[in-house]
């Protein structure tokens, strides 16, 4: 379960869940992204490394021009995480219901 | 239906039942009636190999199971057993024991027979991050709300 560990560890970072939101819908020219931060190129370049890492956000060389586009894969398999115990949960309470009407029909 | 708090997540599920509150609570603890709905061959394709427990505070459960190759123990403790309305208690896989977390079942009379609201507080392996599990939840969820309705758009 290391992806979760690392998405976890991609938005624990406000500039990084800033790029994140920045990416959301639209790939972006990794200068472009470097221009919106107050902070040193360089910096913004490890952020976004984070982010590669954790599969986050891909980067795509077109031409001379390096794009950030976000890839939203690790979050869905966190929310499938969290599926698979609502999904338990919801099944057994459907199986108790099925269980009980069939208990009652054969008391009648 | 999922509520973030500080450090908790919660996965919430609830079922309206025809039968009445004692029924439904005590169908939770008694063995015979937890083989035919929660575990074994009647619910999914599984074995029970032993299920066990010992319904007040303090108490404890044990329900192995064998799913093809694969043992599973589903283990806990009991923290609350008010019935008909109220069972709270710990949940836990033994493959994964750092991933034991809380189980709220609350039961109400309703006027066709009973409501039951199950609550599943999980305890996150990621607790590292705790202090920040609030913001990184929500921000995640938002994210894929987000991205889940921009994909329906298209």
């Amino acid at each position: 379960m290391e992806t979760r560990r690392d998405v976890f560890h991609a938005i624990a970072d406000p500039t990084r869940r800033a790029i994140l939101h920045m990416l959301a819908g639209k790939k972006m020219n990794l200068n472009a992204v470097a221009d919106r931060f107050d902070i040193s190129r360089p910096a913004i370049s490890r952020h976004i490394k984070v982010l590669t890492e954790c599969g986050m956000v891909i980067i795509k060389q077109e031409g001379r021009e390096r794009y950030c586009i976000a890839n939203p894969q690790p979050l869905k398999e966190v929310e499938a995480w969290m599926k698979t115990y609502k999904d338990f949960w919801a099944d057994s309470l459907d199986a108790l219901d099925e269980f009980l009407k069939k208990q009652r029909t054969r008391k009648k | 239906m999922k509520k973030v708090t500080e450090k908790r997540v919660f996965v919430q599920v609830e079922k309206t039942f025809d039968e009445p509150a004692e029924t439904i609570f005590d169908a939770w603890l008694d063995i015979e009636m937890l083989s035919h709905w929660m575990f074994g061959p009647a619910v999914r394709n599984e074995e029970i190999l032993n299920l066990t427990n010992d319904p007040r505070p303090g108490g404890r459960f044990s329900y192995q199971v064998k799913r093809g190759n694969e043992i599973l123990n589903h283990i806990g403790a009991y923290l609350e057993v008010k019935r008909p309305y109220l069972l709270v208690f710990t949940w836990g896989v033994d493959i994964e024991p750092a991933e034991e977390s809380v189980v709220t079942i609350r039961i109400a009379p309703t006027a066709t027979g009973s409501l039951l609201q199950l609550e599943h507080d999980m305890d996150l392996k990621w607790s590292a991050y705790a202090d920040r599990t609030e913001e990184g939840w929500t921000y995640m969820i938002g994210l894929l709300h987000d991205y889940l309705q921009r994909k329906k758009a298209k």
